[in-house]
């Protein structure tokens, strides 16, 4: 396993023995320009800034001798030998602003249960953090192999602590330690801040929030971010989850909804109980954004975070209801089993 | 001052779009008249993406590099007599093909990016347009230079040109590029640039150089490579100008996905010709045009397509017949050009017990049933030394021009045929999907030049075979055309290996 930095960006990819930076890229959802795959037409030539890279099969007409001189590559048939950085011809957002990774030590100050799948973990940090509202950190548990990866729940202003939502993946390692094994007090190690995902406040737009379970972390902190600030656009939470039960951190909103004459928030249950008594949406939560936007988003600035199925159906929700792919921003909540489908994937969309 | 290195977004922009002025003294619409005819909306050109960052200084640089790299490696080919050692001298036939149907379309290609290069309002489009005419001219040019060299060893090469106008087989991928041409800018984008570059593509590219590496052609491999290392600004740019219409204008959905429909349909049609030729032309067999149809256009397209869902995009009409016809395609386009031997340009021919065969294996469902037992008798007339050849001439599809032989997929033993009325004259179908074409703007295609017409019209040349073959096609008789066997290419190449027959030589072979 090694790593591939990209810049300008500074994305971290993970390649795996024998497979191409193009391929772990798209899989690990970082945007490489490409289109034929197979290192005839060029589309993905990368410049090596460091560490050895095998060219593989690129032809010779789609990666020349001149290039190959001044260490270019096509990132589709590249195959890393070590550690290595390449920069990409893509564009840094002008609303990222690329703090610097560090490691940290964190201490469990706190664990609550948000629902009955989702547990509130709260650390306090050796020193504080710079980071984005949306960005997220990676863990390392004890006895857990690889680092994971969770979204910063709490607002850039709060740089002492870290706020995580952590929902139980059925026999995942690292959400089951946290959820059965993980005591206050212990001390764990931490790197970041990670992640594309953030505000564009840069952007004009009034701003939509998507959340799916767990996927309320990042936009929470987003939120919790621009009103703190005293933004005046008019931003929307829609927030989905099962039942009632499993909608959390609900008050919070509510609350604030109240206090803020420019925050709206819509909550969605897809499977209410009865017990629930539930007067609110009944469905899932890219219905509930098409019903309180009359199915029009033209205009706006969407922010999606999630399980793939729920960023899937908003998405298509939204594009269809004119709201397009530079206007959408996403953080798809994977798991180390989604990793395993190899759908083919077509050039049409950079980011969805 | 900042001495910060401009990246090459801004290099681009600077050199492609900064180029562009304001229109003060003319009004837009005498400027771009046909923008607005097709009924697409645009309404704001500034949101166009540019598909690629590459500018002229650097296309020059690299453009020259790759032609100095070709044609070091044609001089080559042609120094070892390259020639003489492909598989066999049917593979030639393939190449014949190519260069008589596929070449002259890169042409018409350039020449249709280049109108249309003028005639978007978008400067970042015009740009990207007038790049891909460019690289169009390059590819006909380096593929003509690439194959004349076995147009001094081989029949059939010397008067593509001239044929590409004439020949009724010629027409079919000729009228394809006069449809596009003389449609409206952005259907030409979507034709060629989106479901031709795009979507097709790689089912044009990957069995033809594909089948030139299996066959010891580096001639042909060396150009298709070159050539696609463009093809990366081509489907970029087609990629682009899908999204753009779709999301310019909720009215442009409808247009688009009638456009997609009609080039979909138009292109699986022309390939019929890439069909037979992986089948039946190449001695040394890739994969058949089934497992490639699998690959390209059933799993890529399949990703393709469920993306553009999200735009309200649906599968291609008729995508279902097209998956259907490829257990059946290529054996009938093979059938259809066998019994026509006697008027092609190239060599037909029957496949050995052995390819016959390697079919049985890939077509499991469809070859042994509907296909060998006519194929065994066409051999068995060919020993009794009655090779058939069919003297009447065909009825064509008056929109994809190729002569009416395919079958209905539900009954794949009888021929599929549509008729229309307009204007009180009746008009010839192969399939629904060419139907369809004709019915939406049949002002168009009644002014379709059908080979087959001319020649009853009196307008090719004369009323014999002889004057219309011999003269008006320029096909040399009994030289360029009719059976492999016997012919003067199989007698040369038998010459220059020591061989009685090519049946020796596969025997030696193997």
């Amino acid at each position: 396993m090694y790593q591939v930095t990209v810049e300008p960006t500074g994305d971290v990819v993970e390649v795996e023995e024998g497979q191409t930076i193009l391929d772990a890229s798209l899989r690990q959802g970082v945007w490489l320009p490409f289109a034929c795959g197979h290192g005839t037409c060029g589309t993905c030539k990368v410049q090596v800034l460091e560490g050895d890279v095998d060219i593989g099969d690129a032809s010779p007409f789609a990666l020349m001798d001149m290039e190959r001189d001044e260490g270019k590559v096509l990132a589709c048939c590249a195959i890393p030998e070590g550690d290595v950085v390449i920069e990409a011809d893509i564009d840094v957002d002008p609303d990222f602003l690329g703090y610097p990774i560090e490691d940290f030590e964190a201490t469990v100050v706190a664990i609550e249960d948000l629902s009955p799948t989702i547990k509130g973990v709260r650390f306090e940090l050796d020193h504080p953090i710079q980071f984005q509202a949306g960005q997220y950190i990676n863990l390392n548990l004890p006895g857990v192999e690889g680092a994971r990866a969770f979204s910063i729940a709490n607002k850039p202003s709060e740089n002492t602590v870290l706020d995580l939502h952590v929902r139980r993946v059925p026999e995942g390692a690292g959400t089951g330690y946290i959820h059965e094994q993980l005591q206050v007090g212990e001390k764990l190690s931490v790197s970041g801040p990670y992640g594309q995902f953030f505000t564009r406040k840069s952007a004009p737009e009034d701003l939509i929030f998507i959340a799916g379970g767990s996927g309320l972390s990042s936009p929470q902190s987003m939120v919790l971010d621009l009103l703190e600030q005293g933004d005046a656009r008019k931003i929307t939470l829609l927030q989905g989850a099962r039942n009632l039960a499993e909608l959390y951190n609900r008050e919070l909103f509510e609350q604030l909804a109240q206090e803020y004459e420019n925050f709206t928030y819509v909550p969605a249950l897809d499977n209410p109980l009865p017990e629930d008594n539930w007067q609110g949406f009944a469905g899932y939560v890219h219905e509930a954004a098409i019903e309180h936007f009359s199915g029009h988003f033209a205009g706006h600035k969407a922010y999606l975070c999630g399980p793939p199925p729920m960023i899937d159906a908003a998405i298509t929700a939204l594009m269809q209801g004119r709201l397009f792919e530079r206007d959408i921003y996403m953080e798809r909540f994977l798991t180390a089993a989604d990793g395993a489908e190899g759908n083919t994937k077509s050039a049409l969309f950079k980011k969805i | 001052m900042s001495n910060r290195k401009i990246n090459m977004k801004e290099k681009y922009r600077l050199l492609t779009r900064d180029l562009e002025w304001e229109y003060s003294y003319r009004d837009y619409k005498e400027i771009f008249p046909m923008e607005e005819f097709e009924g697409i909306k645009i309404t704001d050109w500034s949101k166009w993406e540019d598909p690629f960052r590459l500018t002229m200084d650097a296309y020059w640089k690299y453009q020259a590099e790759k032609e100095k790299k070709l044609y070091a490696i044609l001089d080559a080919f042609a120094q070892n007599n390259g020639q003489q050692n492909v598989t066999d001298a049917r593979y030639v036939n393939a190449i014949k093909l190519f260069l008589t149907g596929i070449s002259p379309g890169e042409h018409q290609a350039a020449m249709g990016f280049g109108h249309v290069g003028r005639q978007l309002g978008g400067v970042g489009a015009r740009v990207a347009c007038q790049m891909q005419a460019i690289d169009e001219l390059r590819h006909v040019q380096t593929q003509i230079h690439a194959m004349s060299h076995y147009n001094k060893f081989f029949d059939g090469f010397q008067d593509f040109s001239h044929m590409h106008d004439r020949v009724w087989y010629l027409s079919v991928p000729k009228s394809f590029f006069d449809d596009a041409r003389t449609a409206g800018p952005f259907e030409y984008m979507v034709a060629i640039g989106f479901s031709f570059e795009y979507v097709l593509t790689n089912l044009l590219f990957v069995p033809f150089m594909s089948g030139a590496a299996y066959n010891g052609d580096m001639a042909t491999v060396t150009f298709g490579f070159s050539a696609q290392s463009d093809e990366a600004r081509h489907m970029t740019l087609g990629l682009e100008i899908i999204k753009f219409l779709l999301e310019q204008h909720p009215d442009n959905v409808p247009i688009v996905q009638r456009w997609i429909n009609k080039w979909f349909w138009r292109g699986t049609r022309m390939l019929a010709l890439v069909a037979m030729m992986m089948d039946y032309m190449l001695p040394n067999k890739v994969m058949s045009w089934k497992e490639a149809w699998e690959v390209y256009f059933e799993e890529a397209g399949g990703a393709l397509f469920k993306d553009l869902a999200r735009y309200g995009i649906e599968m291609p009409a008729y995508a279902k017949t097209a998956i259907a016809e490829k257990e059946h395609i290529s054996h009938q386009a093979w059938s259809i050009f066998y019994n026509y031997g006697h008027a092609a340009a190239f060599h037909t021919w029957m496949p050995t017990e052995e390819e016959m065969d390697w079919l049985s294996e890939k077509y499991p469902d469809t070859f042994d049933k509907y296909y060998r037992p006519r194929f065994e008798k066409w051999r068995e007339m060919e020993a009794a030394g009655e090779r058939f050849y069919n003297p009447t001439l065909p009825m064509l599809c008056q929109t994809c021009q190729i002569p009416m032989g395919f079958t209905d997929m539900e009954d794949p033993t009888s021929t599929f045929y549509r008729q229309s009325e307009y204007d009180g004259e009746r008009y010839n179908f192969c399939s629904d999907g060419c139907k369809d074409i004709f019915d939406y703007e049949p002002e168009k295609y009644v002014q379709s030049w059908l080979p087959v017409h001319q020649i009853y019209q009196g307008n090719c040349g004369g009323a014999e075979m002889e004057e219309v073959l011999g003269e008006y096609y320029k096909i040399n008789l009994g030289v360029d055309n009719m059976d492999f066997h016997g012919s003067p290419d199989e007698q040369r190449w038998n010459a220059w290996h020591n061989l009685s027959s090519a049946e020796d030589k596969l025997k030696q072979a193997s």
